[in-house]
């Protein structure tokens, strides 16, 4: 009851005007009367009593001042006296306010922006409930299927041993498996276009399992996933349900994927975006209709076809330990009496020895980007940190100059009784509006700026479709850093100029300077903002030098002039045999006929496109540790080596001869070719699929070819081998033409070719097989433009830096630059006298910032490309920059002080 | 000045102003008069300490005010003590007594 109290009569002083203060007079007034009266009494004069009761209460203001304090109000009404005075102080000097406010938005903003995109792909938890009790088997980090028996430490499982491992199983409550690829295909709404969507096949138990619930309908339960082939149902995303008008109706319509009619079971909440961080897919469908949506790739019953991930929920009470122990013995029992039967090899004990499930949390869910992005993101944040610092340290010293600049201000209030605190208060103030200024328009730009990051870093449309807008944690994260921010450049020079030699500051006009005590805080700033600007400088050259070096690299086939038009054969329910081969050779030799068309080939793989690969046995060649790693494989049509000008170095490429009946046959690359055949020519040796020797004859080597890479550009060189698509019969997604002159008109042709040979026949994208090559360095890319430019705003601020103290030091030393004119120097001498003070402080700055970069750069060798951390070009160029900065923003203010005239600067004493 | 003011420790000058207005409601001069008198000039309440410890204790409940007429018909604001001082003045002399009691003992050995 009593804070009400005190609530009340603080609110009645806030808004109740004089009246409180009027009664602080009458009080005050009555003790003095009463003091003096009782000293009357005492035997003193009327004047002396009156003047002993006055001079023992001191001043009435600070008693007055003392009396508010006791209640709460006083301070709110002191923080709207600061947040006004605040105001007005900023609006007086607009130059100084903006690049204060500037300056701190791009700081506060690239760490907001930063840290949304580490929140979202690190740090949040699935939108799901008690995603803490949720348990991942593996890492979740391989993509695809795998038939070999579990040696490892194991991500990929199969149907039947997901089926056998839910039943068997103590310690969880349930268990979903999940396909490890997203399926990227079309379909259509009875009555409309076909269009591009994503799936992903999921059990029954998934939406159970997760304990999500449906904004409409309802979720896919055991009985969609009893029967292959007979759960013809899909939950549909909210952004699905969105692009289709938010219809209810749409539950009640066909949806055809691929030949199938599905029906749309239900709507997941708006929120929900499925296991992976990264995947937003518009449906799930059963893992009972595998087989129709991945025609060429599934076997749902076959135990060795281990192609899911599986989640599970702990029971109550269950920890991980027991829980791994637990799954681990079943993982033994079921690899011993389902997988290698009654008379296990030696090898495939060992390897049932060897195996064992790792249980990792999934309550963040899935995630490749967050392997891929670990580093870089690091790597920003470390940045951005770097930026925010320099940034405060820049505001720091304009603080203190500005600080400096108002000491008589300063003085003034002090010495008619506020005190220190109250001044250091007030300054704080300034300093948390500016920092609020800042972090607000930082807030505003990181709202895009988290967003355009992403879509830089990947070319993949669903990752740009993840939410990354600020949230609660990121919003917190901002307020934390805005208010440590606004310590961190305001606490040093409010304390620094709040300490004051009153008289002196007061006396003090210009003419000689008083001890430059702050001017030395003001040097150590410099220095700092030298050193933190020199690691990001030197980090960004190294990172731009990286990806020059990168994307010089040579592919071992020409990138320039191929397109690559992607498409989608299956949407035309083309059977995969002999029909399929044979529209792949229409369509190559249609688009064969096209003026401007050089060469034209399908391909399974373009570049960084993923990998297909095996180990081998050779016929003839014992198998030995060298050759047994994996070899890559690659399916391509006969044009294939001209559209990408990749020489044959011995024997022949594909031709019509070829055919889906004729022996088998392989081109294979330099380094396969050194690999197995050191000392004799490869052509017209055999080699087969897998360590089974029987099979060891399959396909015979008809041509070596030059070597290329694959997946990435800093890739070593691999072994691979090209078979040709007659002989593999899949849906191929990748058609390429190599073309010359004008790229339209033959985009045109190709259009209608495809057009003519199956109108059904999709073309989902058109892109070059330079952006492919391109695309697969969006990572350094990332990082090279975000570190040059942050890096370029770093050594812009030092600029800000240097300019301001050498300004106020040339006024602070006009007069004794007169005098020494005066007496005869040169304006070269004065000149040289101002830039020598800035060229000491930058290199102090580089001598310490330098064996922070060459330590920083030692953190990134991995993204390094052709370069050690070490690298002295580089660092010379940081470094030279850096001087160069300097000497740029030394020269106004030097050139002021040597075009000084002694008589009108001895004259203003 | 001549003022040869012992020390006042720390935080008690509340505990002698609740004592001193637990005799009778009385303004501010009375309080400080009374505490120079009683403790026989060792203490003496300097109107700065004095007013402020007075508002802080009305916000806090400890005492509350009224403007009333003094002996000599001028007004002045008088103190008095509520429940809540007297359940204070008895906490912070019960621990008072046993902190002084305390020091004693250890000064003694």
């Amino acid at each position: 009851m009593r804070w009400i109290g005190n609530l009340l009569v603080g609110v009645r002083t806030l808004f109740g005007g004089n009246r409180v203060e009027r009664e602080m007079d009458a009080e005050l007034d009555a003790f003095l009367e009463a003091s003096a009266e009782a000293k009357r009494r005492a035997g003193m004069s009327p004047d002396q009593a009156a003047r002993a009761a006055r001079i023992e209460m001191g001043s009435a203001n600070a008693v007055k001042h003392r009396i508010r304090s006791a209640g709460w109000e006083t301070a709110l009404q002191n923080l709207a006296q600061d947040l006004r005075y605040s105001l007005r102080m900023l609006a007086a000097s607009p130059g100084f306010t903006l690049v204060a406010i500037l300056s701190l938005a791009l700081g506060i903003g690239a760490n907001t922006a930063i840290f949304s995109l580490l929140d979202v792909i690190m740090l949040r938890s699935l939108p799901v409930a008690d995603p803490g009790q949720l348990v991942l088997f593996g890492h979740g980090r391989e993509v695809g299927s795998t038939n070999s028996l579990p040696n490892s430490s194991w991500d990929l499982f199969s149907y039947p041993f997901y089926r056998t491992f839910s039943q068997k199983n103590q310690v969880f409550s349930s268990a979903t498996a999940i396909d490890s690829v997203e399926f990227s295909t079309h379909g259509s709404l009875a009555g409309q276009a076909p269009e591009v969507f994503h799936a992903v096949l999921v059990s029954g138990t998934y939406f159970s399992l997760l304990g999500v619930h449906p904004q409409l309908g309802r979720v896919l339960n055991q009985s969609d996933d009893q029967v292959a082939g007979s759960g013809a149902v899909a939950v549909a995303s909210n952004s699905w349900w969105q692009r289709h008008g938010r219809d209810p109706a749409v539950l009640e319509r066909p949806y055809r994927i691929e030949g199938t009619d599905y029906t749309i079971i239900g709507i997941a909440p708006p929120e929900f975006f499925g296991t992976t961080v990264g995947e937003s897919p518009d449906l799930w469908i059963p893992l009972s209709m595998e087989k129709q949506i991945s025609p060429g790739w599934n076997d749902l019953e076959n135990k060795w076809f281990q192609s899911l991930y599986l989640i599970a929920r702990l029971k109550p009470g269950v920890t991980v330990e027991q829980a791994t122990a637990n799954t681990n013995l079943l993982f033994k029992q079921i690899l011993r009496s389902d997988y290698v039967g009654q008379s296990p090899s030696q090898k495939d004990l060992a390897d049932i020895s060897h195996a064992q499930i790792e249980l990792t949390s999934a309550a963040r869910g899935l995630s490749q980007l967050r392997a891929r992005f670990s580093l870089p993101l690091k790597i920003l944040t470390a940045i951005a940190g770097l930026v925010l610092l320099i940034a405060c340290a820049n505001l720091a010293n304009l603080l203190l100059a500005r600080g400096t600049a108002r000491s008589r201000e300063f003085a003034m209030r002090m010495a008619i009784g506020a005190t220190r605190s109250r001044v250091i208060r007030q300054l704080l103030t300034e300093s948390f509006v500016i920092a609020l200024f800042g972090s607000a328009i930082g807030v505003a730009c990181a709202w895009n700026a988290s967003h355009l990051l992403l879509v830089t870093a990947s070319s993949s449309p669903q990752v740009a479709a993840m939410h990354v807008e600020p949230n609660l944690h990121v919003l917190t994260f901002t307020v934390v850093l805005t208010v440590l921010t606004a310590f961190l450049f305001g606490l040093v020079p409010a304390l620094r100029v709040t300490r004051l030699d009153l008289t002196g500051s007061l006396k003090q006009g210009r003419g000689i300077a008083s001890p430059a005590a702050p001017v030395s805080l003001a040097r150590a700033l410099i220095v700092a903002q030298v050193a933190l600007s020199l690691v990001l400088l030197a980090g960004a050259s190294l990172f731009v030098r990286s990806l020059v070096n990168l994307i010089r690299v040579d592919t071992g086939f020409d990138r320039q002039n191929v397109l690559i038009f992607s498409l989608d054969e299956g949407a035309a329910q083309i059977p995969p045999d002999a029909h399929l081969v044979n529209t792949q050779q229409q369509i190559e030799d249609r688009v064969q006929a096209v003026p401007g068309v050089r060469a034209d080939s399908f391909s399974c793989f373009a570049f960084n496109q993923g990998i297909w690969s095996n180990d081998i046995s050779v016929q003839g060649v014992p198998s030995s540790p060298e050759n047994s790693q994996d070899v890559l494989f690659n399916i391509v049509g006969k044009g294939f080596f001209a559209t990408r000008r990749l020489p044959i170095l011995t024997g022949r490429g594909f031709n019509a001869t070829d055919r889906t009946d004729s022996p088998k046959v392989a081109v294979i690359n330099e380094t396969m070719a050194r690999r197995f055949f050191p000392n004799s020519s490869p052509i017209g040796h055999r080699f087969g699929m897998g360590d089974d020797p029987s099979h060891s004859g399959d396909i015979e080597i008809i041509g070596v070819v030059k070597n290329a890479k694959y997946v990435a550009l800093e890739e070593s060189p691999q072994a691979a081998a090209y078979f040709p698509y007659s002989q593999h019969v899949e849906y191929l997604f990748n058609f390429e033409v190599r073309y010359s002159g004008d790229a339209a008109p033959v985009i045109q042709a190709v259009r209608r070719a495809v057009a003519e040979v199956n109108p059904n026949i999709l073309i989902n994208g058109i892109g070059t097989l330079t952006e492919q090559v391109e695309d697969s360095t969006s990572n350094l890319r990332l990082i090279a433009r975000l570190s040059a430019f942050f890096g370029l705003l770093a050594a812009f601020l030092v600029c800000i830096g240097i300019y301001g103290l050498l300004s106020y030091a040339v006024a602070r030393r006009t007069s004794e630059i007169g005098v020494r004119m005066a007496l005869g120097a040169r304006r070269s001498t004065v000149l040289w006298l101002i830039l020598r003070e800035i060229l000491v402080l930058v290199a102090i700055g580089i001598a310490i910032g330098a064996p922070i970069a060459l330590a920083g750069n030692r953190l990134v060798v991995r993204l390094l490309y052709g370069l050690s951390p070490a690298d002295p070009v580089s660092l010379s160029a940081a470094i030279a920059m850096l001087i160069v900065i300097a000497l740029i923003a030394g020269y106004l203010p030097a050139r002021r002080a040597s075009l000084i005239e002694p008589t009108t600067a001895l004259r203003c004493e | 000045m001549g003022q040869k003011s012992g020390d006042m420790v720390q935080g008690t000058l509340e505990m002698l102003i609740l004592k001193t207005l637990a005799l009778e409601p009385m303004h501010g001069y009375g309080v400080a008069l009374r505490i120079e008198q009683v403790s026989q000039g060792v203490f003496r309440v300097n109107p700065g300490s004095l007013l402020p410890a007075l508002a802080r204790m009305e916000r806090s409940g400890r005492v509350k005010s009224e403007w009333r007429s003094t002996e000599n018909n001028r007004r002045a604001k008088y103190y008095l003590l509520t429940a809540a001082g007297r359940r204070a003045l008895r906490d912070e002399t019960d621990s008072w007594g046993r902190q002084t009691a305390a020091i004693a003992r250890i000064l003694e050995t």
